[in-house]
């Protein structure tokens, strides 16, 4: 066997010399359909290492880059589901700038004398819940295409938001959740640590019940499906009100991290969301990808993100290497076989 | 004739009485009777047209009869949809499939039924895929139960479907399940068929098989019973051992219609010239190399059945497909396949088998859509000139007898038969050299196919080359100069079909079966 | 299964009835009778409403929506949308701004070139790349904006970027001030109007946009070219959002990279309530015309009857989606995802 230095040239090496357990790796990895995330995680976290000298692999930086992900993957798993279906919601800055100005409104404040306490998360995540009842009635009911009732029903919430919040920007005084978003346990941020959780709840979710199921049996052929006998519109219904119920939840703990609860926080929320999703190996065509590929998508694009701040890289122009890399992100996953003619 | 009206028959499963359906200005279903019997293959034969999809349709709840019963098993059922027909214990797999491509082979299997598999909600796949692997087992299928169903084999697919319908009817508590085939053997390789029919043996001991096919000796070698039917009726029902392959093919053709049906009179003698040579094309999966020429003023029909290739012969020349290997030359030219636009510019046309969806666009109107190819043509100063443009839609509408409230009404609101010509005169306008007809006549009243026959006739009179493919073997004798007579993917022969000299359709009935 | 698919069955003859009631009737109308009545609700909430000075107001407004509308028409029309116009005008109103210094009156060809480049590379991610174009517009929209922020400022937060008044004849000569007493900005959006109307209604790839709008499979067929199409259609696009840019930085004498921002919901709203349907193919420049005066007033009037101002964008999104299910053509896709 000669050595070879060529990657390439490696992994045939090791294929010769490991045959089966080289291909159960593959097996699982290809189950698990997050190759080329790792991979790309795996180059991030080099080239910011060489260019940071080492400190981006710091533990502080680590946790940070952990810390910052959180949030947008609770998002990000919100969204992916609609986009399973073969749909897609654009409503997340409406629903998170309601949301945010209920929590204003609702938690202790120098405004009013509310102080619902930890009663908040319900409540949060039954606003956003119901937004999303909403996004499902449109598109199933009046049979609107997703992309353009969940886009009018942000500019509908955004107005509702400002409407109630005035324009008012609104200290959280209630620290409880504010800290729990704060804290560390055993060094990982409390925050990271609960993305997972609901990561993992909603991967197990999708792989192992019906509903998760037959989720993917619509983003696959709906037509089918419909034959098979699944409940499409209520499922439909179900999948948006989910994504709203984790947007509210999102939203809450964003809300307590500002530590300001302004009706302008949903402000470009969507475009990163869309991206950690897609960039996670969720095709917009729909059928394929779960909560890990989202979670890991913000993983990645945050970590990219963290690099280029400490590389001291303009942040408009952090903006532009993002809308690229949704671009080719977007392309790589697209199932061309399905799209046909794309509008 | 048969014995199928017999509905006290302990042996029956279900007995289709009577059934008629009748389309706007199509009958396509007329008083049919069919008995299907416990533990036994039928096989079900007739051509294009003839009305076994429709009546399968029923069978399974897809469409219902306009007259007629259905009794299943000793009981009238009204079957609503094709639920209901599964839980009756009706089951069938189309040509297509209905597999959902994401999902794994174990959930395809048991898609909507996994309430047995369920453990506080949450369900076990481990036991999902030990019931998968021993259903197919049985079907002596072994494979990867987790591969998504797109990663497997047409053939597999097919097992994979037949194993579910037979596992749901069991569900349903229904003992001997009636089982329809769709033109199962069109994708298959020659194992894999063989493998089909001797399972279909096992399988019959518990269920009783439906077989569609046009391969007539596929069907005289693996039925117990075989049905004809021609035009929407019962021709005949024989048991498969006393059956000849000759008599078959005789009971499946031989229409009555008037003389002069397809204005033979008016069939001119085609040119000398070619306007379309096809040299050694071939599309893996399709149809292998074949050859020949279209010439000026000449029809050409091209007949086959399922699987003949003939569709994917015209898509290529039109440049819808690319074709693997070959040469398309139209007048003299050769042209570079896979670009429609292409095709255009040299002269082809194409008018495509669903106006609806690939000949017109519906929400614009007639005139719009007549002139799509012409704009060109009809501009003053540089800019499209509406008086042109009208002048140009009146003619062609008045030239086709196009029916129409106005030039400018939708096409949406037009009939299919003025829809269909519509479509033609938008090509005819753009002085196409060669046409290609794709059942030109199909979803139209017999007014209109007799125009549009006339609009044919014309088209071959003023040197235009026609490439056409009709509903049925006497349209296509009758319009066509020469036929092509393609079966599974290869050019068998070439017929004469001159005016003093047409076939009979028995005499091709036997070549494409 | 094919058999009997192409029959006139009764459903679509059904069908054929129902579209004859109302497939004689242009949304147009509606939008006007619209137009009335709201005008008329308004007039009620406030005299003024109707006075000679607010109604020239409302039509300069409308004026300058307008461009960018008829832009998003061609892009809605062959069956795409554009979601970058809101970045594009606030691109172009900031790089106006810098680029008059060193060009003069050169920077107005300048950035309507600019807006031409924008709408060809939109139309080849979408042609090339076949990412939908909602998506892909997104994303150059937000690519955009952050420029629009860099060419503001640098890496500083955006600010508004003011004409030196040493220039400002640049921008009165063209655009500012009036010409037998109407002001200049109408005869501009008027003269865009008449240019998108022959460019949609009389010429062959004008009416390519409406064919591949209407049938892409179809117009594929028939060899029309269905990436020189959409390349010209959103082209148009990033013309008629360059040329808003322009005429707001005018008018304002300054840029300001935040202004595209409602642009996308407006131009989109005018568009659909003017009665062009989101699905392509149906609709027009008379439509989206109406559309953009509509938009106009309903914004106009918020502010007269004293409607909060954000509560407006509620108002719109409502209204955005009544368009839409009332104008998508459902015979195009049995499924709507």
């Amino acid at each position: 066997m000669t050595e070879v230095s060529s990657k390439g040239g490696t992994l045939n090496w090791l294929r010769e010399r490991f045959p089966a357990s080289f291909a159960a790796a593959r097996m699982w990895l290809r189950r698990f359909g997050i190759l080329p995330q790792i991979l790309s995680l795996a180059i991030i976290v080099g080239v910011f290492a060489i260019g940071t000298k080492g400190k981006y692999l710091s533990w502080a930086n680590i946790q940070t880059i952990l810390s910052l992900a959180a949030i947008p993957a609770i998002y990000a798993i919100g969204l992916h589901p609609t986009i399973i279906l073969g749909g897609i919601d654009l409503s997340v800055q409406g629903v998170a700038s309601l949301c945010a100005v209920f929590v204003g409104i609702l938690l202790k404040n120098q405004y009013n004398p509310n102080d619902v306490g930890l009663w908040i998360i319900p409540i949060s995540i039954a606003i956003g819940g119901a937004a999303g009842v909403i996004n499902g009635l449109l598109n199933t009911g009046l049979r609107i295409p997703s992309f353009m009732a969940t886009l009018g029903m942000s500019w509908i919430l955004y107005g509702m938001a400002v409407l109630i919040g005035k324009a008012v920007n609104v200290q959280i005084l209630d620290a409880r959740i504010e800290s729990f978003v704060a804290a560390t346990v055993l060094g990982i941020p409390q925050i990271a640590i609960l993305a997972v959780l609901i990561a993992v709840i909603v991967q197990m979710v999708q792989d192992r019940t019906r509903f998760g199921r037959y989720m993917y049996a619509i983003g696959g052929d709906e037509v089918i499906a419909k034959q098979a006998g699944v409940k499409v519109k209520g499922i439909k219904i179900a999948v948006f009100t989910l994504a709203g119920a984790i947007y509210g939840l999102a939203s809450l703990l964003l809300a307590c991290r500002l530590g300001w609860a302004t009706s302008r926080m949903g402000a470009g929320l969507l475009f990163p969301t869309i991206t950690a999703v897609t960039v996670g190996g969720v095709a917009l065509t729909g059928g394929i990808g779960g909560a890990k590929n989202a979670a890991l998508g913000a993983l990645i694009v945050t970590a990219l993100n963290d690099g280029l701040v400490l590389m001291q890289v303009s942040p408009y122009i952090q903006q532009a290497v993002n809308g690229v890399v949704l671009i080719a992100a977007v392309a790589l996953t697209l199932d061309r076989k399905k799209l046909g003619f794309i509008k | 004739m048969s014995d199928t009206s017999n509905g006290a028959n302990q042996d029956t499963v279900v007995q289709l009485h009577q059934i008629t359906k009748v389309y706007p200005g199509v009958v396509a279903l007329d008083r049919v009777d069919l008995a299907v019997r416990k533990n036994e293959v039928l096989g079900l034969v007739g051509e294009n047209g003839a009305g076994k999809s429709v009546l399968m349709k029923i069978m399974i709840g897809l469409e219902q009869p306009d007259e007629g019963t259905i009794v299943l098993r000793g009981e009238q059922i009204a079957l609503r949809n094709s639920a209901d027909s599964i839980k009756n214990g009706i089951g069938m797999v189309f040509q297509d499939g209905s597999l959902v491509p994401n999902l794994s082979v174990t959930e395809n299997v048991f898609l909507c039924h996994e309430a047995d598999f369920r453990k506080v909600g949450i369900l076990s796949l481990r036991a999902m895929r030990d019931a998968a692997r021993e259903l197919l087992a049985q079907m002596k299928l072994y494979i990867n139960v987790d591969l998504p169903v797109t990663e497997i084999s047409s053939a597999e697919r097919q097992m994979v479907e037949i194993a579910r319908l037979l596992w749901l009817s069991r569900q349903y508590g229904q003992e001997n399940p009636v089982l329809i085939l769709d033109e199962p053997t069109t994708v298959l390789a020659d194992e894999e068929r063989n493998r089909l029919f001797s399972i279909l043996q096992d399988i019959k001991k518990q269920a009783s098989i439906i077989l569609i096919s046009h391969r007539l000796q596929e069907i005289l070698e693996n039925s117990d019973r075989i049905v004809v039917l021609k035009d929407g009726r019962n021709v005949t029902e024989i048991p498969a051992a006393e059956a000849k392959l000759s008599r078959i093919e005789q009971l499946m053709v031989g229409h009555t219609f008037s003389t002069d049906r397809f204005q033979e009179d008016e069939q001119v003698t085609p040119r000398d010239r070619e306007i379309l040579k096809v040299e050694n094309l071939s599309k893996a999966g399709f149809f292998e190399p074949l050859s020949f020429t279209v010439r000026e003023r000449e029809i050409v029909g091209l007949v086959g059945l399922v699987g003949s290739g003939k569709e994917a012969v015209c898509n290529c020349i039109a440049g819808l497909d690319k074709a693997d290997t070959g040469d398309i030359f139209l007048g003299g030219r050769k042209l570079p396949g896979g670009s429609p636009s292409a095709a255009v510019r040299a002269g082809i046309g194409h008018i495509p088998i669903d106006r609806r969806s690939e000949g017109l666009a519906l929400m614009m109107s007639v005139a719009e859509n007549v002139n799509l190819l012409v704009l060109n043509h009809l501009k003053t100063a540089g800019l499209l000139s509406p008086v042109r443009e009208k002048k140009n839609a009146q003619y062609w509408i008045s030239e086709c007898q196009i029916k129409t409230p106005s030039i400018g009404t939708l096409c949406a609101n037009l009939s299919g038969g003025n829809q269909q010509k519509t479509v033609i005169s938008k090509w005819l306008s753009s002085r196409v050299r060669l046409l290609i007809l794709d059942h030109p006549t199909r979803g139209v009243d017999v007014g209109a196919k007799d125009e549009i026959y006339k609009l044919i006739r014309r088209l071959a009179k003023e040197g235009i080359g026609m490439l056409i493919m009709c509903d049925t073997l006497e349209e296509d004798i009758g319009l066509a100069s020469r036929m092509l007579v393609m079966k599974d993917g290869r050019l068998v022969k070439e017929i004469d079909s001159s005016s003093h000299n047409k076939p009979a359709p028995q005499d091709i009935i036997g070549l494409i079966v | 299964m094919a058999d009997i698919e192409q029959a006139d069955t009764a459903e679509s003859q059904d069908a054929r009835k129902r579209l004859m009631r109302t497939g004689r009737i242009s949304p147009v109308y509606f939008t006007i009778a619209l137009l009335v009545v709201v005008g008329l609700l308004f007039y009620l909430g406030n005299r003024n409403f109707l006075s000679l000075y607010n109604l020239n107001t409302i039509i300069s407004f409308s004026a300058i929506l307008l461009m960018v509308a008829l832009g998003q028409t061609c892009a809605i029309l062959v069956g795409g949308i554009d979601l970058s116009v809101g970045g594009l005008v606030s691109f172009i109103s900031v790089v106006f701004i810098l680029l008059i210094e060193p060009l003069g009156y050169l920077a107005y060809p300048a950035c309507l070139l600019i807006g031409v480049i924008v709408g060809y590379i939109n139309g080849n991610i979408l042609t090339r790349i076949k990412i939908p174009s909602f998506i892909a517009t997104l994303a150059t929209g937000g690519i955009l904006t952050s420029l629009a922020y860099i060419a503001s400022s640098g890496a500083g937060a955006p600010r508004p970027v003011n004409l030196s008044p040493a220039n400002y004849h640049v921008v009165d000569n063209i655009v500012n001030g009036r010409l037998l007493n109407v002001s200049k900005v109408l005869y501009i959006g008027f003269a865009v109007l008449v240019l998108f109307y022959i460019i949609l209604r009389f010429t062959s790839t004008g009416r390519n946009i409406f064919y591949v709008g209407s049938n892409i499979k179809m117009s594929w067929m028939s060899g029309i070219s269905i990436s020189k199409t959409r390349n010209i259609a959103f082209i148009l696009s990033g013309a008629g959002a360059a040329i808003t840019g322009l005429l707001i930085s005018s008018v304002r004498y300054g840029g300001d990279p935040m202004v595209g921002n409602a642009y996308i919901l407006n131009s989109i709203a005018a568009v659909v309530v003017g009665g062009t349907a989101l699905t392509g193919g149906a609709g027009g420049v008379i439509n989206t015309l109406f559309g953009a005066i509509f938009m106009s007033m309903l914004d106009n009037g918020m502010n007269v009857v004293g409607i909060n101002q954000y509560f407006q964008q509620a108002i719109l999104g409502a209204m955005v989606i009544v368009g839409v299910t009332l104008t998508f053509d459902r015979t195009k896709t049995p499924i709507v995802k």
